[in-house]
């Protein structure tokens, strides 16, 4: 099968999640993503060069002899790249990026703020090179505005951004961060997007584009409705727990087994009323007391009880399939256990089979979407360190193996990390 | 439609999407967030809302005075800046064939109806396809247009739920938490531009379009950090730590004096700055200074940030944080959001003004393309485009429009 990017190539400086989530969904699409570490600065998602035992995400907990090539969360993230080992601080090293640019449509990077300037390679210098590039520069508050030299990660992003400050189980106590460090799909899926619209635009005016994607401005860009309540109300939103601030029940109730949950919204009247009917209390479905949204709100509480009663010794999964058929929403609490094992999920592939030399097999999730006539699997396992030195050196930029055998030796490239 | 803004024009050239043709069939926001931003990188997008009602985003608010009005609802003004609205009714057979002839000049269709509904109404890909056979055409739904749950149904609550982020949000002794901004609905739109666009590229390149089924279970579960490998590589399950992140110390949310901060140490070799910035020399110990020890330490680690933390205040904790090289961050809510100087140097947000909802601040671009600038419309009133954009092609097709009224297709 076809791949839809498959005539477009991308030279990925990005590190840990932001910017590999966003060229992952592109690399997962046919472009040609070559990744550039450095062995004295390995993508910190490999984990430690000698990580201590019981630390790190190894095959069977073993960080084995090579264990940046065996981390999960790195593999996870790098099929269908190329990978690469270059030190930008050397002159050799900088004479092959320069002839890779020359060769690439895109630059990504999420340095702090005005390394890659440091380094020699500002906008104005990348496009003497590739006068057509593109290049996405995403620190965590961009490339101007007075906080432009701070640093911050995926999980200030989500606090900076005002999510948060509405999340918790009641406001009387206090917020509660996320389970995951959001900012950083967030801003790495809109990288992914700011690159096709980038070359969208070149490839109809042949001009040359530079994105500055502060993580922070890219965040907020979500919170929109939110922003504008507070202007409309004076107020800033609160966190209504799990319960919604209009239709009622609505929560998340305990089922069979060890923290095992199920989610139920009653979001109508017809709803309510056949949802009444499942948990075998028909009568107060009648009850005046329940009988629209705005009386069902008021006596919410009253309702859990009754509710949990119902749950607390079925399994979730029985529990969804019975209201979902009686049209009420409802959805088990899914652990990543659970989503791995889901037919569901099977059946859409979401996880798929990543052969990898350093691990053997493993299931690895895939792009998450499906396209008709263009396929996103993985092709390839995430690339060992420098895994891919010889054939972007020598096939793809064409260097000769007498200069390839001196960025060896200098140090500049490689397969094993500095400290190994 | 008000006197001064009675024309919205097509948003001026040079836009890194101008030319590119989307029509939109969305509903709150998982198709309308991933058109929106086309719309203000400068494509045309063209909103089909049910008549009389519209979007539902219409109806969900928030609305100023908590006044209930479809067209001052914030979620609406919001998700919808720089698109033109028209009403029609896709059950009725002229309804359709109106749909149909919008389709021969469209680039892209983004819809989030559910999953078999158009099918049902003959207007899927198959049938789209054969009116104009190069089409992109993005179907966004909870759970996917195939699988044994495609049509079951989803709020916010339950896609929190199945998408796994809920049951790693929260306290471990407590049940699992959603999150009040609609995250995962609004993730799989950012990802739905991406695949919408990607199909495009593959279509300038080789005249071929194709259809993309892209869900918001999907979405989430893709993104639950290495949820999905480590239960692969190890086979243990991902649990709560409430705002301890990983369950260590300095990685989460902490209260100060008048609210809340984002106490983010980072790796081992900024761990000193941590005993400088709260002027607490026993913080500097070295057994806390990786982070495992920042696991195993982690309530003494915080009884010895406590007083620093709470006789400060959260903008200056955040401020000589950073100043110290410290990615601090701090519990903002939209009230600090607007007032920040570093978005105005961005010029992040825009003004803009809508006759019936009023003037207000609006949150801005995900991303600045530099020199070019965001193309920024006020959300569109109910079907006020049907004129403009309808009344060529009822004529072209001979019918009468006060039949199309009266009937309500349009």
């Amino acid at each position: 099968m076809a791949l839809a990017l498959q005539d477009i190539r991308i030279v990925d400086l990005s590190r840990i999640w932001a910017g590999p989530y966003g060229t992952k969904l592109l690399a997962d699409m046919g472009a040609e993503v070559v990744k550039i570490e450095a062995l004295d600065r390995l993508d910190p998602h490999r984990g430690a060069v000698r990580p201590q035992a019981g630390t790190g995400n190894y095959p069977d907990g073993e960080p084995g002899n090579d264990p940046w090539n065996r981390n999960g969360w790195f593999n996870s993230l790098h099929q269908n790249k190329y990978g690469i080992t270059l030190n930008l601080s050397h002159a050799q090293g900088k004479e092959v990026f320069r002839e890779l640019i020359a060769m690439s449509d895109v630059v990504i990077e999420n340095f702090r703020r005005g390394v890659l300037d440091r380094l020699g390679f500002t906008y104005e210098e990348l496009k003497k090179i590739r006068p057509d590039i593109v290049v996405v520069s995403m620190p965590a508050f961009g490339n101007k505005g007075i906080w432009k030299d701070y640093i911050q990660y995926g999980i200030g992003q989500e606090q900076l951004a005002g999510v948060d400050s509405m999340g918790g189980y009641s406001v009387a106590e206090g917020p509660i961060k996320s389970g995951i460090n959001h900012g950083d799909p967030i801003t790495g899926s809109h990288a992914a997007g700011a690159i096709l619209a980038s070359l969208m635009y070149r490839r109809r005016t042949g001009k040359s584009v530079f994105i500055d994607l502060s993580q922070l401005d890219s965040s907020i860009s979500l919170m929109g409705e939110h922003l504008l309540d507070f202007q409309m109300s004076g107020k800033n939103p609160t966190t209504t727990g799990n319960q919604h601030h209009s239709f009622a029940p609505q929560g998340v109730f305990p089922c069979s087994g060890e923290d095992e949950w199920v989610a139920i919204s009653v979001t109508s009247d017809s709803e309510w009323q056949k949802f009444a009917e499942a948990i075998g209390h028909p009568d107060i479905g009648l009850n005046t007391r329940f009988a629209d949204s705005f009386s069902r709100k008021q006596n919410e509480p009253e309702l859990f009880p009754l509710i949990t009663e119902w749950t607390e010794n079925k399994n979730k999964f029985e529990i969804t399939n019975t209201l979902q058929i009686a049209g009420i929403p409802a959805a088990p609490v899914m652990t990543n256990e659970d989503i791995y094992d889901d037919p569901h999920y099977q059946s859409r592939s979401l996880m798929e089979i990543s052969d990898h030399p350093s691990t053997d097999i493993q299931l690895l999730p895939g792009v998450g979407w499906k396209m008709s006539k263009t396929t996103s699997e993985i092709r390839w396992h995430a690339p060992r360190l420098g895994e891919h030195n010889e054939f972007i050196f020598r096939d793809l930029v064409g260097l000769s193996e007498d200069y390839i055998a001196s960025l060896i030796n200098e140090g500049v490239s490689g397969t094993q990390p500095v400290g190994a | 439609m008000s006197e001064n803004d009675s024309t919205i024009q097509n948003s001026p050239e040079p836009n890194l999407l101008s030319g590119i043709s989307v029509i939109e069939l969305g509903d709150e926001i998982s198709a309308a967030y991933c058109t929106k931003m086309m719309a203000y990188l400068g494509a045309d997008v063209l909103k089909i809302e049910r008549p009389l009602v519209g979007d539902s985003a219409r109806s969900v608010g928030p609305f100023p005075d908590s006044a209930p009005n479809i067209e001052k609802s914030a979620l609406f003004l919001y998700l919808n800046t720089g698109k033109k609205s028209i009403t029609l009714n896709l059950e009725s057979s002229s309804g359709q064939k109106i749909f149909k002839s919008l389709i021969e000049q469209a680039d892209l269709v983004v819809e989030n109806l559910p999953p078999g509904k158009l099918e049902s109404l003959n207007l899927d890909y198959i049938h789209l396809s054969s009116i104009n056979p190069d089409i992109v055409m993005t179907s966004v739904s909870d759970f996917g247009q195939t699988g044994p749950y495609k049509n079951y149904k989803a709020t916010p609550l339950q896609h929190y739920a199945f998408g796994g982020l809920m049951y790693i949000t929260g306290l471990p002794d407590r049940e699992p938490l959603q999150m009040k901004p609609r995250l995962p609905e609004y993730g799989v739109a950012q990802n739905a531009f991406v695949a919408s666009l990607s199909a495009l590229w593959y279509r300038d390149s080789t005249g071929i379009g194709q259809h993309v089924d892209i869900s918001t279970a999907e979405y989430s579960a893709s993104i639950l950090e290495n949820g999905l490998s480590m239960y692969s590589y190890t086979g243990n399950k991902l649990g709560r730590s409430g705002n301890k992140g990983y369950g260590r110390a300095a990685w989460g949310i902490y209260t100060c004096k008048d609210g809340f901060v984002g106490v983010i140490a980072g790796p081992e070799h900024k761990w000193s700055a941590m005993a400088e910035l709260m002027d607490e020399p026993r913080l500097a110990d070295e057994k806390y200074t990786e982070r495992s020890g920042r696991q195993i330490y982690a309530e003494e680690i915080e009884t010895l940030m406590e007083p620093w933390l709470m006789s400060h205040n959260k903008q200056e904790i955040f401020e000589q944080a950073q100043k110290l090289g410290l990615a601090f961050a701090y519990v903002a809510t939209p009230e600090d959001i607007l007032n920040w100087e570093h978005l105005d140097n961005r010029g992040y947000f825009t003004e803009i003004s809508h006759p019936n909802a009023g003037s207000y601040k609006y949150a801005g671009a995900a991303f600045q393309a530099e020199g070019i600038e965001p193309y920024w419309q006020r959300a569109p009133i109910l079907g006020e485009h049907n004129d403009e954009v309808l009344l060529p092609i009822i004529e072209n097709l001979k019918m009468d429009i006060q039949d199309l009224k009266l009937e309500k297709t349009i």
